[in-house]
């Protein structure tokens, strides 16, 4: 008998049960925290991924000078003011990754694409929802993934729909671009509550009669067919504790948005901008402790004026000339924008007065180191969330897996794991 | 045995081989299948004295097979050396009338080209008549030049034993260890294995992910360089590049044998472009489906059930998408006979022309009124402080600073009292009214005949919102309704209308860069034309921008950087007045054609009993169960929801009304439940104990309409199914006819064809239109279509697949034959046009998208052309790009063409393992430059690092053609490549197939797939590769009619 022939309410129950009570967003919440001592900031994680690399010659800092005491190459120029605010880290790389178009499939997870036989690829859950089983019963959001708002695959991410892959190495699905990012996170319902509450009821019912077509459906199938009815099972218990979730919320009020909503066709630079924003808007207001972002390539470099097609940008060795010149704009333009956002992350407050910075991590690179290289990983690591070491150019001993970088991170933030994907340990250097 | 170093001729004779095995171990594998038992590989060689001395391992190794011991390698004999090719088909041919072995297939394996599979009936008749005969058979197969053959007799004795398939194993070839032997074992071997990595016990046989994953190792460490590591001999060359070739070419082999699914077909939901036509067949409407994912990728078909996954948000995605359809059905049930029409009279433009002249003689009037004022102030020496200090500030010597700054000399009136208001600085608009630029342009337009009857495209000049004379729009009411609707407009050319000047694009929302179409007018002033086409509008129509229909002239409004360089170049050449009128409209309609007695979808007509328009029912229960149940019967394609299921649609429909939902969205609701159900997204095939089975009627009625349709059964299709009928061959066979001829076979050709060929690239850059301006939008959109154009011809017409390797022929229309310079084309529609034999038109290598593809936009990129043809042409995909090699920037600084560039980029093994196959077929077509028109002569600009041209740094070359095909033949030019590619049109066949299987079922296509393959292209054959034989073939198939 399969799990789903149970009865749904009951395994429903005892999952919401588990579903903890949202605090910070609670009024009860303030008025308790205004009398006693303050709580601490919940913790933060973001992975910002970009597809297609950075410019080898002028990204990296030099292997020789590890330390402090470092100079800040051209494409780190950008993050000048902010030195002491982030780790470059040197030698990582996802050892089972040969795909040199596939800057993003992989590379939270470190899997090995090849590793099921009968398929084509295949991949395992990505460091974001390792966190996010941790962190998600706690916020509106278990996790968002941001992903860029391009057609097709131009930016040189590979497969996948987010950075973001479930437990079963499926890929989530996230929002593409900033205004569906903004409604997600600030829509208002307008509805009463009371009249809510049966629209909850509604819903349930709704997938009680889908699942009865489901389960008449799943008679007869053979085995392939079932696991693959199992991805609609599956998706239908998602959107049963997102109600229950929602139950849970809905006496709380979507935050307030901090700026009007943006525009459908921005692209390129001020999408990424946006994105940004918003991200911090959602940890501020703590919609989610989980974020990652697939940010856009290809779109970027028309929003600068650059005419160069993305893939020949990161075959820029052999004529160097524009493409060159337009991989290190590209560098210098993702920097200055990563530069505005720990500027923003920084100036935001928390309850006890420290910084949203101070409360998170966030690992911005790509699997992809430049062309169709996939060692040295472009790594860096910001935010004092997890007690590493910052302000450094930390040379590890080369191929260390990428995944200990991962690792390292969510033990930071005190997620209970002791590996992610191919790791063999955390990485030493990184810790403060 | 030193097979690897020195250029021993037999060598490369077998490396030319290597390339075909694939072909070769396909029929080995059906051979053996037709009769169990050890396959005997007879062979000769003609006119190769080296090929006597290669042995039967040369063979073994060449066609490496799994099972080795199963097929054997005889020499038949020697004597045929320096002998002519007539004698040696005829020692082969002895064999098999002595009847020792029974095949009906002879190989010719020319090593520089191409197997050839012969029937020998055929050949045998062949040679038993004239030399003549035999000169045209040598002629046909392109044989006449070569030097060396080898013959090749598959054939199988009787059977031995019983012996069941096994699985095929990728195997590294044993004489390839002797490179690792000689430069890894040492540090990698049983006693010191560093890096805990031994290569002494490497298995040859990649039988298991763990092993592939070992030798990928091998490979990466090698592609990056990293081994052998500093200090130790380096590997030679040739060498190198050999074992890469073959090590990459081996585990691309492994990884798809180990991901065989073994035929097995997953179930699957349907895909973005399955949704949207079901719904449309459904409902009879369109709906917009971008949100959900496009389910298309590089490496499966969108039709592969395993990669076809299902998420929450999808689940709510179907949900409103399934209520925006009803919704609209509804809309289209309302609108059912509404008849509307607007005309717009065009000669409104001149009146605006003329208003906006007079404006620009008041203006300048009332300008120069108040800057005399300001002049006299400026020249009144009682304000020479005033003036010194101006000059002195910022901007001082600018000609109109002093206007500028007019507030500060006392007693100059303001600007605004001349009627000049502005929120900016407020004497700018009285500057600009100064001198009217594009004033004589408007004058000129009103000095052309018949302006007083309609209106001219002019070129970009003032602002649209202040005159819009470059395009003609019309805005679509807002009251009206969802709907067909015809777009007509009567126009004409001028005198001045060159060839490329005679194009009018339609499109929705004026500042869009893509029109929808471009029209092609040849109707004069005197007798102009009416040009008319459909038009649907949908609720998604619902804002201005996709409200405001426009004419414009095409190639003129594409982005602002064109339309600005259009019309300076028509002021230049006209005088400095600008651009001449090549297009006059005379009126521009839109009218709604009513539905008359057009049949409603099958799923409004089982909404009869609750139609969707009915405003307030209010339905009892048994009416909605009857309603659900019709319903939901046609949205699941025949299948029979339960009772309880239906049951709970009711509760779901009354749950809405007690909470003050009203009929129609309570109804909207529940129907939106049926098409968000699982039923109805996944096409299931039930299996009892994952045995495989035939599919039932009605089964095959969906696999078969999804396949030819990508939509569900229709009347026809379903009565077969239920009469049990559609199963027996000739009706299966009709219906695959009637499908295909039917129009929504579209879909299939359209869609196949973008997955097959892999055009995702079409969309990926923006071209440049400064240096390539005769290719903008409307014609690149032409382009794109050629290619689907081209196949759907095929499909039409059932013509020869090869067709579109080499053919006299091109599917056109007007706009693509102006571009390729081709007489008599006129019109929009694509018709078959042939084309003179020294044309470079005509097969998908002639056509401009084609080299689009092969191109950034700006320049071409042989290395993008060779990979697609290998790919795609000639079935022989290069291994994917390796990771982490190390990249080559010695030459960055150099002048060099771009094959001197790649060339040398070739010196490392590396990267010579797989370019020295994909460049030169590049090189050689470097003849058609980035936008596929035809060249003689390429440049190359050295820039900066800052990305700027370095001055004096500029090579131009004049384009040689002329290359060696890496194991294969020297072509002189295009013509002769294309005809060398086109010699392949049996791997170009086996592509089709495979796409064709991969698509129809639904899953990759594998080892197990070979008999497939091999019984599909037979059948093809026999019907000399017209297309529609791969079809009927494959819809014939036990795989195509079983679960």
């Amino acid at each position: 008998m399969s799990v789903r022939q149970m009865n749904r309410r009951a395994a429903l129950q005892s999952a919401t049960a588990m579903i903890a009570l949202p605090f910070l967003e609670s009024f009860g919440f303030r008025r308790f925290a205004a009398a006693a001592e303050t709580v601490a900031p919940p913790k933060r994680i973001a992975f910002l991924g970009f597809g297609w690399g950075v410019t080898e010659e002028s990204f990296f800092p030099d292997m020789k000078t590890p330390g402090a005491d470092y100079e800040l190459p051209l494409g780190l120029k950008p993050l000048e003011r902010h030195k002491a605010d982030f780790s470059v880290i040197q030698g990582l790389r996802n050892k089972y990754s040969v795909e040199g178009h596939a800057g993003s499939t992989w590379w939270l997870s470190g899997a090995n694409p090849y590793a099921e036989p009968g398929q084509s690829y295949c991949n395992t859950i990505s460091a974001d929802q390792v966190a996010a089983t941790q962190f998600g019963p706690y916020t509106r959001f278990s996790s968002l993934q941001f992903n860029h708002s391009e057609g097709g695959d131009r930016s040189g991410h590979g497969p996948g729909l987010s950075l973001a892959w479930d437990a079963s190495g499926k890929p989530i699905g996230g929002e593409n671009g900033p205004l569906q990012a903004y409604h997600k996170l600030f829509s208002k319902d307008t509805v009463p509550l009371e009249q809510r509450r049966l629209l909850i009821e509604q819903k349930r019912s709704v997938l009680d009669t889908v699942l009865e077509n489901a389960r008449s459906l799943q008679r007869g199938l053979g085995k392939n067919d079932n696991q693959k009815l199992d991805e609609y099972f599956d998706s239908i218990r998602q959107i049963e504790t997102g109600l229950a979730k929602g139950e849970k919320w809905m006496d709380r009020p979507r935050p307030e948005a901090p700026f009007g909503a943006p525009s459908a066709t921005v692209q390129g630079r001020d999408e990424i901008k946006l994105m940004y924003d918003l991200m911090v808007a959602a940890f501020q207001t703590d919609s989610t402790r989980v974020i990652t972002y697939r940010q856009p390539v290809a779109t970027l470099l028309t929003s600068i004026g650059n005419k160069v097609a993305p893939h020949d940008m990161s075959h820029y060795h052999s004529t160097r000339g524009e493409k060159l010149a337009c991989s290190q704009l590209r560098d210098r333009t993702q920097t200055e924008l990563l530069a505005g956002l720990i500027d923003k992350l920084k100036a935001t407050q928390e309850s006890d007065g420290s910084s949203l910075f101070d409360n998170l991590v966030l690992a911005y690179g790509s699997n992809i180191r430049t062309g169709h290289d996939l060692t040295n990983c472009p790594t860096l690591i910001t935010g004092g969330g997890a007690g590493l070491k910052l302000g450094h150019n930390i040379v590890v001993q080369e191929d260390t897996p990428l995944c200990n970088a991962w690792l390292t991170m969510l033990q930071g933030i005190g997620v209970q794991t002791d590996s992610h994907g191919d790791s063999t340990g955390i990485v030493k250097e990184l810790r403060a | 045995m030193p097979l690897f170093t020195g250029v021993d001729p037999a060598l490369c004779e077998y490396t030319a081989l290597q390339g075909r095995k694939r072909l070769l171990r396909t029929r080995i594998e059906s051979t053996r299948q037709a009769s169990p038992g050890a396959v005997e590989l007879l062979y000769t060689a003609v006119n190769s004295p080296h090929l006597a001395s290669c042995t039967s391992m040369v063979f073994a190794r060449f066609v490496s097979h799994p099972d080795r011991t199963a097929v054997t390698f005889r020499p038949i004999t020697s004597t045929c050396q320096n002998e002519n090719l007539r004698l040696g088909l005829q020692i082969a041919l002895s064999y098999v009338t002595d009847g020792h072995y029974n095949s009906s297939c002879l190989y010719i394996v020319c090593p520089l080209l191409s197997v050839l599979p012969l029937d020998c009936d055929h050949l045998r008749s062949q040679l038993a008549s004239s030399p003549s005969n035999m000169r045209r058979f040598m002629k046909k197969n392109t044989l006449r030049h070569l030097s060396a053959l080898l013959l090749l007799l598959v054939s199988a004795q009787a059977a031995v034993a019983e012996e069941s398939p096994q699985p095929p194993v990728a195997k590294i070839h044993a004489d390839q260890l002797a490179l690792l032997q000689q430069h890894c074992v040492d540090c990698h071997g049983a006693d010191n294995a560093e890096a805990g990595f031994r290569v002494d016990t490497l298995p040859l046989a990649l039988s298991d992910v763990a092993t592939a994953a070992r030798w990928q190792k091998v490979l990466n460490a090698l592609n990056s360089g990293e081994m052998p590591p500093e200090g130790e001999p380096e590997l030679e060359k040739a060498a190198k590049a050999d074992f890469l070739d073959h090590l990459a070419n081996v585990l691309v082999d492994a990884r798809d044998i180990l991901a065989d699914q073994g035929g097995v077909i997953t179930m699957r939901r349907l895909n973005r472009r399955e949704y949207k036509n079901t719904l449309r067949e459904l409902l009879g409407v369109d709906v917009v489906v971008a949100d959900l994912p496009s389910d298309r990728s590089s490496r499966t078909f969108d039709t592969d059930g395993s990669s076809l996954y299902m998420s929450s948000t999808q689940f709510e995605q179907y949900m409103a998408l399934a209520r925006e359809a009803i919704n609209e059905a509804r809309e289209w049930e309302q609108a059912r006979g509404v008849e509307k029409s607007l005309r717009f009279e065009t000669e409104e433009v001149t009146e605006k022309v003329r208003a906006h002249i007079a404006y620009q003689i008041d203006a300048k009037q009332r300008a120069t009124e108040w800057t005399t004022l300001v002049d006299e102030a400026v020249a009144d020496p009682e304000n020479a402080e005033i003036v010194a200090r101006i000059k002195a500030g910022p901007l001082g010597s600018h000609r109109h600073i002093f206007y500028r700054n007019w507030k500060q000399f006392p007693g100059v009136p303001a600007p605004e009292e001349f009627g000049f208001r502005t929120n900016e600085n407020n004497a700018d608009k009285a500057i600009a009214a100064l001198n009217p630029f594009h004033q004589p342009y408007h004058e000129y337009y009103l000095q052309q005949p018949a302006v007083e009857q309609g209106a001219y495209f002019a070129a970009a000049n003032e602002h649209p919102s202040v005159l819009d004379t470059q395009t003609i729009n019309l805005l679509v009411p807002f009251s009206w309704p969802v709907g067909d609707y015809v777009v007509r407009f009567r126009a004409a050319k001028t005198d001045d209308a060159t060839p490329d000047r005679c194009y009018i694009e339609f499109g929705l929302n004026p500042r869009s860069q893509q029109a929808m179409s471009s029209h092609e007018i040849n109707g004069t002033m005197e007798n102009p034309q009416i040009v008319e086409f459909p038009l649907k509008l949908t609720r998604a129509n619902n804002e201005r921008a996709v409200r405001s229909m426009y004419l414009r002239e095409k190639g003129t409004r594409d982005d602002w950087n064109q339309a600005t360089g259009v019309a300076r170049e028509g002021r230049a050449q006209n005088n400095g007045i600008g651009r001449t009128f090549s297009l006059w409209v005379d009126w521009f309609e839109i009218e709604r054609v009513p539905e008359g007695d057009k049949p409603r979808a099958p799923g409004i007509i089982a909404l009869e009993t609750i139609p969707l328009t009915a405003p307030d029912k209010k339905p009892t229960d048994d009416e909605l169960r009857d309603t659900f149940k019709a319903f939901a019967s046609e949205a699941f394609r025949g299948a029979e929801p339960t009772d309880a299921y239906i049951e709970q649609l009711v509760q779901i429909y009354r749950s809405y009304r007690s909470t003050g939902s009203s009929h129609q969205e309570a109804y909207t609701e529940s129907l939106a439940v049926i098409l968000s159900s699982p039923m109805f997204l996944y096409l299931s095939e039930p299996l009892d104990e994952n045995e495989s089975r035939s599919l039932t009627d009605r089964e095959l009625a969906i696999r078969l309409s999804y396949f030819l349709w990508g939509a569900p059964p229709d009347k026809t299709l379903l009565e077969l199914a239920e009469q049990g009928v559609l199963s027996k061959p000739d009706v299966l066979s009709a219906q695959t006819t009637r499908l295909l001829n039917d129009p929504r076979s579209r879909d299939f050709v359209d869609a196949l064809t973008y997955q097959w060929l892999g055009l995702e690239r079409l969309d990926f850059f923006q071209v440049n239109l400064d240096h390539h301006p005769r290719f903008d939008n409307s014609t690149r959109l032409a382009a794109k279509n050629e290619i689907y154009e081209t196949v759907n011809h095929l499909v039409v017409n059932n013509s020869k697949l090869s067709d579109l390797l080499n053919s006299d022929y091109v599917v056109i229309n007007g706009v693509l034959a102006n571009y390729y310079g081709i007489e008599g084309v006129d019109g929009d529609h694509y018709r078959k046009v042939t084309v003179p034999p020294d044309s470079p038109r005509g097969g998908l290598l002639g056509m401009a998208s084609v080299h689009l593809m092969g191109s950034n936009g700006d320049h071409t990129s042989p290395v993008e052309r060779g990979a697609w043809v290998l790919r795609k042409l000639l079935n022989d995909p290069p291994p994917p790009a390796p990771a982490n090699v190390p990249q080559l920037a010695r030459l960055s600084d150099q002048l060099l063409t771009t094959e001197q560039r790649l060339t040398a980029h070739q010196e490392d093994p590396q990267c010579a393992s797989c370019h020295r196959k994909i460049d030169p077929i590049g090189f050689g077509l470097e003849n058609f430059d980035a936008v596929g028109a035809w060249r003689t002569e390429d440049s190359y600009q050295l820039h900066d690092d800052n990305g700027k041209a370095i001055k004096d740094k500029k090579i131009v070359w004049t384009i040689d053609p002329a290359v060696k095909l890496h194991n294969g033949p020297a072509v002189n030019n295009y013509f002769e490549l294309r005809e060398a590619i086109a010699t392949h049109d049996d791997d170009f066949a086996r592509g089709w197939t495979e796409a064709l299987i991969q698509y129809a079922l639904g899953r990759r296509v594998g080892f197990t797939d070979e008999r497939l393959i091999t019984d599909i292209m037979n059948e093809a054959r026999g019907q000399d590769y017209a297309v529609r034989s791969f079809i009927h073939a494959l819809v014939n198939s036990q795989e195509f009619q079983s679960k």
